[in-house]
């Protein structure tokens, strides 16, 4: 541990990242069988996080806030999803969309099919909300062009 | 894939707790009516195909650089919850009483 070493001397630490495990009994659509997820927010890569799969198998996904990159997104979760999750009001949720990285400028989200996880069990479910024909797969995020 | 022919009210039962029924059929429209345990979920197939396409292209075995977005926030823990946060923008409407009811069949259309 470095706690007694003075900050002139040694590099900092960086940011240590929040990490969360996520149940998802319906996994990801395509993906049911994967049940349990690690979310981890490195503050670097904010406003991005990953999803990855807890069963050895490596797969991983991007995942976005979606308030933060899309203000005027307005999801309809469906009852039976929110009698699933438990969820007793919107402040319950915790929302993340997920993202398809195209290359390194290029990137979209997938606003149809939220993640959405109750905060209190982080017991999570891919949903398809009811106002989906209002948005797209593969909206575009607003990646800042290097170079110019 | 196992082809059946129903009537306008007939059913079918799928692994004893799916029940799979042909509510009405209007012109080329046929309302589908689907009664399944809340864990099982249940998709227009366009739609699950769509976003299982999209997931599939999501996914990363070997972790890209990230890009760079202009964001409202800039701290890194999206998971705290600020007030009114994510109150006003996600809608919810109360779940229905008991499912299985025939009082007022709502049609889901996403």
């Amino acid at each position: 541990m470095t706690n007694c070493v003075s900050s002139t001397d040694a590099p900092a630490a960086p940011p240590r990242p929040t990490v969360y495990t996520v149940r998802m009994p319906t996994g990801l659509l395509g993906f049911e069988a994967i049940r349990e997820y690690t979310l981890t927010f490195h503050p670097e890569e904010a406003p991005f996080g990953w999803l990855e799969a807890r069963d050895g198998s490596g797969l991983a996904f991007v995942v976005v806030d979606p308030f933060l990159v899309v203000p005027e997104y307005r999801p309809d979760i469906p009852p039976p999803d929110v009698a699933l999750l438990g969820l007793k009001g919107p402040e319950d949720a915790l929302l993340l969309n997920i993202v398809t990285i195209h290359g390194p400028q290029k990137a979209t989200v997938n606003l149809k099919g939220p993640v959405v996880i109750n905060r209190h069990t982080w017991v999570g479910k891919q949903v398809v909300i009811g106002n989906a024909i209002e948005y797209s797969v593969q909206h575009p995020l607003p990646v800042q062009q290097s170079g110019e | 894939m196992l082809i059946l022919s129903r009537k306008p009210g007939e059913s079918i039962m799928i692994d004893g707790r799916i029940h799979v029924k042909v509510v009405r059929v209007e012109g080329e429209i046929v309302k589908v009516g689907i009664e399944a345990p809340p864990e099982v979920p249940v998709h227009r197939m366009e739609v699950y195909l769509e976003i299982q396409g999209s997931n599939r292209g999501a996914v990363v075995t070997q972790k890209p650089a990230l890009p760079r977005l202009p964001v409202a926030r800039a701290d890194g823990d999206q998971t705290a919850v600020a007030p009114g946060h994510s109150g006003p923008r996600i809608v919810m409407r109360p779940p229905a009483q008991k499912r299985g009811t025939n009082a007022a069949v709502q049609e889901n259309r996403p």
